[in-house]
């Protein structure tokens, strides 16, 4: 059985919330059938009076064994470096992070804000904040880009505002039974990562037809206009629908990259930046001279089922 | 008896706050509720585009996203007078509704009632029963309430991708009209969640329990074997056999922005509230006022950021922190009033403003307290599940109208606007005002900022402070009064208990 301590520091609870949605597994089943023990969690735990600050000191002390620590939020370091704007009993949280990912044998940043910084280190920063090993793109965050858990593991980072639900209790669950976690180039585990949200998007016949919308609501794709990223952003939300039921692009909300570090983006959200005719962010990998001339290609060959707009995606 | 201080650290709440209460003896004397935590989310959006607020607001709470999402598309087209039309204003009443059916069942099963499940009520004749219903994780409630609120938020990725953050709702509709195919997906499980609902959490028909109007009806109807044993029975039954319908008062004024925009009038100007719950300012006399959001405002005097005098309207607001510890300020919290008023926001008040007879006639029985609003909480969810299902018959009528009125060009370019909802929570404003295609100021008065906040300028203490203040405890090393109390407000915060007296430091949790 792996212990887990849940840490929230600057966050929101939604990957909290994404955590007990995720059915297949479920947190409760992963505790009742003894693969997790949960030591805290901030929302789930009924720890006896005292419970968390002494659990905090036994695991300081190593009186307390922690395998696996989950932070979620980001880490804040203002106001002047003290990190009081987000504190525990007068202790700024930062340096509670820091000092029980000392003794974790896997630290899992839970959420693009741990990750890499996500909304609240948009610009300016008010809070002066960063992720656990990643300040956005940039390797060193809290912890520097050479620092290693117990296991010998970098942070592993489960990228996602919020993380996709199973995204979470699949790696738990993993972590728990000690199989190997492989990481991409920003430390995602590439089960979960190694896919774009623009595979098994249902406008996919629009993409490829370059049949583009200029206004949200409709049925064709949003890449060309309306700032869909799902073709340059690695993530399952199409290959694993969310809820069980859909996904943002499906419904008609542009991707807008938020399992990436540069989440979000400094530009308008919901418009496609250009150059001249091209847009400025090409899906994953394609060169621009190839992107226009297929794009060209493709247009001329939409067959009117799709430029009418019949499919329905 | 020596005055000591007690610094309460509370899980079981969402985001961060420590609570602190001077002691006499054992009774409380004064309390300062401290927020934590500042993310300077407002900040971020200053400079952005007008639009951008629908996806960086969500952010600002993971289990209310889709309120504020709503209420930042509100705002943007309130300021641009755009239309909606009624088939977009039923799809998101009914992703509003999902979510606040998730939350109101977590909230009381998973953060509430584990409270029940404490050692010193192991000798309550209902103990095992409260064990086997509510104990953490394990019990047959908890366990059901993971599943059920799991369900319900379906409904909202089949409109919105995913539940929680998404930006599905743009000013002028939602970015996905309804189906048929949908329809039948969102009865299924709106029909499922009052299967469940009828079967553990009221042990009756969802009728027949709406049917329920007076205080007396409520406890004849409690004698019923079926309604006794229910989830809302047991919690009833225990929250008073240990007498938390005596404490938790507060304000005593009940702030409510008008649940559910009547989707048939929702339009331009957007002047008065129409919600299907009425807006207003309910009184525990019993008076009604009329909702004015132009009384509005917040004060910072006890507050970490750059001071100004009295209160400011959210239109002329600004967020500086200002951290000064070893002051009298002492909170990241500010403090919304209503008019000079201090006010209570939640399911409670929504029910008072909104005419609910029992949650009316229980009021006027034996006044605002601990138990009543947390039953409130799951009164409310019966009630919204009700109308999820009246919503999705009008939706049944409106397949195939138009879900979204594309605004005119620049049409979002200049000007200011607000928008209002009822939040799982209770009232949530956004204010916005954009130049130049701009974002220039961004203001968001959340429910909690109504409850939690600290005293104003006036000296006057926030509701939270208020409700605990001369309650006496039975054990300071643990105070488990003040986290019945404060969890009945449904906190969206996480604090910690340490007890100083004497130089002596303890820490205890509740």
């Amino acid at each position: 059985m792996a212990t887990l301590l849940w840490l929230q520091t600057g966050a929101c609870s939604g990957d909290t919330m994404s955590l007990l949605n995720a059915d297949s597994p479920s947190i409760e089943s992963l505790m009742r059938k003894g693969s997790i023990e949960l030591l805290w969690h901030p929302s789930l735990s009924d720890t006896p009076p005292g419970g968390l600050g002494k659990l905090i000191e036994a695991i300081e002390s190593g009186a307390q064994a922690l395998d696996i620590l989950c932070v979620e939020g980001s880490l804040i370091t203002g106001p002047f470096g003290t990190g009081m704007f987000d504190s525990y009993r007068g202790r700024p949280k930062i340096q509670i992070a820091e000092a029980l990912a000392r003794r974790a044998r896997y630290v899992v940043a839970v959420g693009t804000c741990s990750a890499f910084g996500g909304i609240p280190a948009a610009p300016p920063n008010p809070t002066d904040c960063t992720g656990l090993q990643f300040d956005h793109e940039q390797p060193g965050g809290l912890l520097p880009p050479e620092w290693r858990s117990g296991a010998g593991l970098p942070v592993i980072n489960l990228a996602g505002c919020p993380t996709h639900p199973t995204t979470i209790t699949r790696s738990l669950a993993m972590l728990a039974q000690d199989l190997p976690l492989e990481l991409d180039f920003l430390n995602r585990p590439r089960l979960f990562f190694g896919t774009t949200v623009h595979q098994g998007c249902t406008r996919n016949e629009y993409h490829e037809y370059d049949v583009e919308e200029t206004v949200p609501g409709g049925r064709g794709c949003m890449y060309f206009n309306l700032g869909c990223q799902g073709p340059s952003t690695l993530a399952n939300c199409n290959s694993e629908l969310w809820n069980g039921r859909s996904s943002k692009t499906r419904a008609g909300v542009p991707c807008f990259g938020c399992t990436s570090p540069g989440f979000p983006k400094d530009g308008d959200l919901f418009r496609t930046e250009k150059i001249g005719a091209v847009p400025v962010t090409l899906p994953l990998g394609v060169s621009r001279a190839h992107y226009m001339a297929y794009k060209n290609l493709a247009h001329a060959a939409a067959p009117l089922r799709v430029k009418n707009r019949e499919m329905e995606p | 008896m020596s005055r000591t201080t007690l610094n309460i650290d509370l899980n079981r709440v969402e985001g961060d706050l420590e609570f602190q209460v001077d002691l006499d003896g054992n009774r409380v004397v004064d309390a300062r509720c401290v927020g934590t935590l500042f993310r300077g989310f407002e900040q971020l959006l200053i400079g952005r585009a007008p639009k951008d607020g629908l996806v960086i607001t969500p952010r600002v709470c993971g289990i209310c996203g889709t309120a504020h999402l709503y209420t930042a598309a509100l705002a943007l087209e309130r300021m641009a007078q755009l239309p909606v039309s009624p088939h977009a204003t039923l799809v998101r009443n009914l992703c509003l509704m999902a979510e606040n059916v998730q939350s109101d069942l977590r909230q009381s099963f998973l953060f509430f009632t584990p409270d029940f499940v404490h050692p010193r009520y192991a000798a309550q004749p209902l103990f095992a029963e409260i064990e086997a219903a509510f104990a953490p994780m394990k019990g047959r409630i908890v366990r059901s309430t993971l599943a059920a609120s799991r369900k319900v938020v379906e409904l909202v990725a089949i409109y919105g991708g995913q539940w929680p953050h998404s930006s599905y709702m743009l000013p002028g509709g939602i970015t996905r009209g309804a189906t048929a195919r949908d329809l039948m997906d969102c009865q299924d499980i709106v029909d499922r969640t009052i299967e469940w609902y009828e079967l553990d959490v009221i042990g009756d028909s969802l009728d027949n329990w709406l049917a329920l109007d007076s205080a007396d009806a409520f406890f004849s109807w409690l004698d019923a074997a079926a309604h006794a044993a229910s989830a809302l029975g047991l919690l009833t039954r225990f929250a008073r056999a240990i007498g938390l319908q005596h404490i938790g008062a507060g304000a005593h004024h009940f702030l409510s922005a008008g649940s559910w925009h009547d989707p048939l009038r929702w339009q331009p100007p957007y002047g008065e509230p129409v919600g299907l719950l009425p807006a207003g300012l309910y009184h525990a006399n019993g008076q009604l006022d009329a909702f004015n959001p132009d009384l509005i405002n917040e004060h910072v005097r006890h507050s970490w950021y750059r001071p100004y005098p009295g209160g400011r309207h959210p239109y002329i607001g600004e967020t500086v922190p200002d951290y000064q510890p070893d002051t009298d300020r002492y909170t990241w919290a500010k403090a919304p009033r209503y008019g000079d008023k201090v006010v209570e926001t939640g399911p409670l008040a929504e029910l008072l403003t909104g005419g609910d007879k029992l949650v009316t006639s229980l009021l006027a029985l034996e006044g605002p307290n601990a138990w009543l609003r947390q039953f409130a909480r799951l009164r409310r969810t019966g009630l919204t599940l009700h109308l999820m299902k009246q919503h999705l018959a009008e939706l049944a009528r409106q397949l195939g109208t138009p879900h979204y009125l594309p605004p005119p060009a620049g049409a979002l370019d200049q000007g200011e606007g607000y928008g209002l909802v009822q939040a799982a929570r209770g009232s949530l404003g956004h204010w916005i005002q954009v130049e130049d295609g701009r974002i220039s100021r961004y203001q968001i008065v959340t429910p909690t900022a109504w409850n939690a906040s600290p005293k104003d300028s006036a000296g006057q203490h926030g509701h939270w402070e208020e409700s605990v203040i001369g309650v006496e405890l039975a054990d300071p090393a643990d105070p488990i009064e003040i986290g019945h109390i404060v969890r009945s407000h449904d906190p969206c915060l996480v604090c910690t208990v340490h007890f100083v007296g004497r130089g002596e430091r303890h820490r205890y949790g509740v």
